[in-house]
């Protein structure tokens, strides 16, 4: 069924998506780039900055479109990211 | 009125064809401009003849007594009746020859009333020398006629069915009721269709979903029916009775035992637009498509879901869900199924709008398609039923219909899309039903309530209040503060312009073919119409069939059509299905072809040009294997062959060659010799005959079953055996009979016109021309324009032209 969807939604905003916050340990990273490379919701890039180590950390591109997933959390080596869910009752 | 010619060729011939001519007077519409009984008289002077009579009605049951009696009598072993065309009357006369006992293949036809007669009304001596020759080509052809057994392929009592929308619903219904095995495919994650959308169906305004939802489920359940959704048709191989389709099953990632609650959705963390609700609703990635879907299992969108491939980290809806039917490890299915025939219900798709700028969609928030009113007016649909303007929730105290967007335009599709006048009467009603205050227009054309109780349903709107008025806007304007439209135009019955200020514009937007129907077409080598839509083997009396064999339609997928218009033509493609499927099994016409062994060298270019994939080629033997019960018989191989090594049954080379040399026999140098394919430019011939168009007398028409049989060499032939000019004539490029052996053609015409350059000769003798059934017309001109060739060519030319061929080929 091709169908063009260019409309918001009229139940947009009653949809409740949980909403994550990115928490980044930016010392801890060792620049391997994963979260970057497989966050499905691409909340993530490269930072300009160099950390302790001497590696260009992730940085958060746009953290509303986080999902709370949490895949960045499974996949560092390094312990150095992780989300929690952001408290959203005074509206996000 | 019987008056038989004994002839001499009794003891001259070698006595092995004895060929018996009846030449018919249709009263007079052969009498009228033939003089019958000397064309009778000339065809017991050409060989093989035995015996020759003309006679008032050939076709009638004395007239067919006669033709049966003289072929026991005299041992005829063929026959040629000259009168109308064999289009009409080939099967009585076959009939009657079985009868006395002779193969039905040893008949054979001379047109002189359609082809000759009646578009020569005028000129009695040029029509009786034409009868003659079209006898004499008979003959020459019967002369030649083989003896042909049809050959019999059983049909496997399972049929398939492609579209799970209502039309395929019910063909899938009416013939797993009738007790066949039915294999219902369809490509969305539930059956449904476009009718699962609709709020209410004219002209009845019964509730569509509430008709519709225990149709559904009997399919879903039904013993005789296995459904797959989610799947699409990947491979079609085999033929009539006998389709072997591979369906490529994708998975659900959830189990059967999903109950739908729906705890899943609940905490996806995934939201688009929905496709169901056209965009005007959301779902997750975890989702059902409405709430009667069938089946009722919940799907993962795996484009949406968070988990790409194999890694699964989001475990929300695993989580939620209480009886733990999700699995991420589903895997893809091929299911190979063994059918003997097909029913194509593919559906249509909705015409876009957004192409026609002046009108706003998608600019204006508050201009909505029918189908998005459709979703917003169902008491399930997205605003709870209720007609809310997308800009502010409100409901609007006006509306606008604007008719035929994208239909009946060159801006659009050029067809009338049939729904949508009814559909945009059912929703005026809906509206006053609802808000009776609503003030509503309707911007028509012309509005086609053609159907039983449209006219009722169209007066009632009008008795409401609903305001019709003639002349489609030019434009539509956006109010900015209040986003209100303008609706500007001409009333063309009151010849005046409008200014029209409405809260909410519905645009009846038509129906057009399904963007991927290519797909289907090239699986089952279907044909399509200029329009886009599946083409039926004959519009008037063979309606719902395809042109392959086995193969039916249904719905959309054939032409716009409307709810009971679908489930009609779906039942009777279910019957049309159960009639080949009851008998079990099915004789093929022996028009097919033959291969001469010893001349193949397995080069393999039959086996591109075949429209039905029957041929193969065997690499280790290096021989070409044909399935006969593929072939259609178009002959488009045999033309192609360079070696002779393919015959084409009952339309052999020599056949052909036969009917060439006796039509170029006399006077050549002032003769059009014509190929017409049986199923266009033949018929377009009949046509022009029925319609009694006159054209010259010198053309001789050689019927073929598709211009794809035009081997180069029989144009060759004409021209070396002295024909001023030859026509070749077949359907219109993506019309042909064979899918498309008619691009065949044209290669070889453009080959020939091209050794023609090369020769030195005239390539305007060579003319090619797409004349369908109904373009007489056509053809007539045709051979009036080519007068002007005929009378230009000198006989230098010709001996020239008859010289070169003859050395070149």
């Amino acid at each position: 069924m091709p169908v063009r969807t260019w409309r918001k939604p009229l139940d947009a905003e009653k949809i409740k998506v949980p909403k994550g916050e990115v928490h980044i340990i930016k010392n801890r990273c060792k620049g391997c780039g994963f979260c970057i490379e497989f966050c499905p919701k691409e909340v993530l890039e490269e930072s300009e900055e160099l950390n302790e180590r001497g590696v260009h950390p992730p940085k958060v591109k746009d953290e509303s479109r986080c999902a709370l997933c949490s895949f960045c959390t499974a996949v560092c080596p390094d312990f150095a990211i992780f989300t929690v869910e952001k408290n959203c009752e005074g509206g996000c | 009125m019987t008056d038989t010619k004994e002839t001499g060729n009794e003891s001259t011939t070698s006595g092995d064809i004895r060929i018996g001519v009846y030449v018919c007077h249709c009263g007079l519409n052969i009498a009228g401009s033939v003089d019958c009984k000397d064309v009778a008289d000339f065809a017991a002077t050409i060989p093989h003849v035995v015996l020759s009579k003309d006679y008032r009605y050939a076709c009638s049951d004395q007239g067919q007594e006669l033709i049966k009696n003289d072929i026991r009598e005299n041992k005829l072993n063929r026959v040629v009746v000259a009168s109308c065309s064999p289009r009409l009357h080939e099967p009585t006369f076959r009939r009657a020859c079985e009868e006395a006992g002779l193969n039905k293949y040893l008949f054979e036809m001379a047109n002189i009333r359609e082809h000759c007669s009646w578009v020569h009304l005028y000129d009695k001596e040029a029509a009786t020398e034409k009868a003659k020759d079209l006898v004499k080509m008979a003959v020459a052809k019967a002369a030649l006629l083989e003896p042909q057994t049809e050959s019999e392929v059983p049909v496997t009592r399972k049929a398939l069915v492609i579209g799970g929308g209502v039309a395929g619903i019910q063909a899938a219904l009416d013939l797993g009721d009738t007790g066949y095995q039915v294999y219902l495919v369809e490509k969305e994650p539930s059956i449904g269709g476009r009718m699962a959308q609709i709020d209410k169906t004219f002209p009845t305004m019964d509730c569509s979903i509430c008709i519709l939802a225990p149709k559904m489920s009997d399919a879903g359940r039904h013993p005789n029916i296995e459904l797959s959704t989610n799947s699409e048709v990947v491979d079609v191989k085999g033929y009539i009775g006998n389709f072997k389709v591979k369906v490529l099953k994708k998975p659900r990632y959830v189990t059967k035992d999903c109950t739908a609650c729906g705890d899943c959705a609940k905490v996806c963390p995934v939201t688009v637009p929905n496709e169901f609700d056209v965009g005007l609703a959301t779902r997750h990635a975890i989702y059902t498509p409405f709430a009667q879907a069938v089946p009722a299992t919940y799907v993962v969108d795996r484009n949406l879901c968070l988990n790409k491939e194999n890694i699964i980290f989001c475990d929300k809806c695993i989580k939620a869900c209480e009886r733990k039917t999700i699995d991420f490890d589903m895997k893809p299915e091929t299911l190979e199924l063994d059918v003997g025939t097909i029913i194509v219900a593919t559906g249509a798709d909705v015409y876009d709008p957004a192409a026609l700028v002046d009108y706003g969609y998608t600019r204006f928030p508050n201009v909505i398609t029918s189908l998005e009113f459709e979703r917003l007016i169902n008491a399930g649909g997205p605003s709870s039923g209720h007609l809310i303007r997308p800009s502010d929730m409100q409901v609007p105290e006006s509306v606008a219909f604007i008719q035929c967007v994208g239909s009946r335009s060159e801006r659009g599709m050029l067809y009338c899309s049939n729904v949508c006048c009814m559909n945009t009467i059912k929703d005026s009603l809906l509206i006053k039903e609802h808000w009776p205050e609503t003030k509503i227009y309707v911007f028509y054309v012309d509005i086609r309530a053609y159907g039983k109780g449209f006219e009722d349903l169209y007066k009632r709107a009008r008795k409401e209040g609903v305001l019709f008025v003639r002349g489609l806007p030019a434009e539509v304007v956006e109010e900015r503060k209040t986003r209100n439209l303008w609706l500007i135009g001409e009333n063309t019955l009151q010849k005046e312009v409008y200014k029209t200020n409405v809260g909410m514009v519905i645009l009846s937007v038509g129906i057009e073919p399904r963007r991927d129907s290519d797909v289907i077409q090239r699986l089952l080598t279907l044909s399509r119409t200029p329009d886009g839509f599946f083409m039926e083997a004959h519009p008037k009396l063979r309606p719902v069939d395809a042109p392959t064999r086995g193969v039916f339609l249904a719905g959309c997928a054939e032409s716009p059509k409307d709810i009971k218009d679908s489930v009609t033509q779906a039942s009777a493609a279910a019957a049309r299905a159960s009639i080949l499927m009851a008998q079990g099994k099915v004789t093929a016409e022996a028009i097919t072809s033959k291969l001469i062994e010893e001349n193949c060298t397995g080069c393999g270019l039959c086996a591109k040009v075949c429209p039905y994939n029957a041929i193969s080629i065997d690499k280790e033997r290096k021989k070409a294997e044909f399935i006969e019960a593929a072939c259609a018989g178009c002959g488009t191989c045999s033309a192609e062959c360079p070696f002779n090594a393919i015959e084409m049954r009952h339309f052999t080379d020599e056949q052909i060659l036969g009917q060439i040399d006796a039509a170029a026999e006399q006077d050549a140098n002032k003769k059009i010799v014509a190929f017409c394919c049986n199923w266009c430019a033949y018929a377009g011939a009949d046509f022009a005959g029925v319609s009694r168009m006159q054209y010259p007398p010198n053309v001789r028409i050689i019927r073929t079953m598709c211009s794809g049989r035009m081997a180069p060499k029989f144009v060759e032939h004409a021209f070396a055996k002295g024909a001023a000019a030859v026509l070749v004539a077949g359907c219109h490029l993506g019309d042909c009979h064979y899918i498309n052996a008619n691009y065949q053609t044209q290669k070889r015409m453009e080959r020939l016109w091209k050794k023609m350059e090369k020769l030195g000769l005239n390539k305007a003798r060579l003319q090619l021309a797409w004349i369908n059934a109904s373009e007489g017309e056509r053809l007539a001109s045709k051979v009036k324009e080519m007068q002007s060739i005929v009378e230009s060519v000198t006989s230098e030319e010709i001996e020239k032209s008859k010289k070169m061929v003859e050395k070149a080929g």
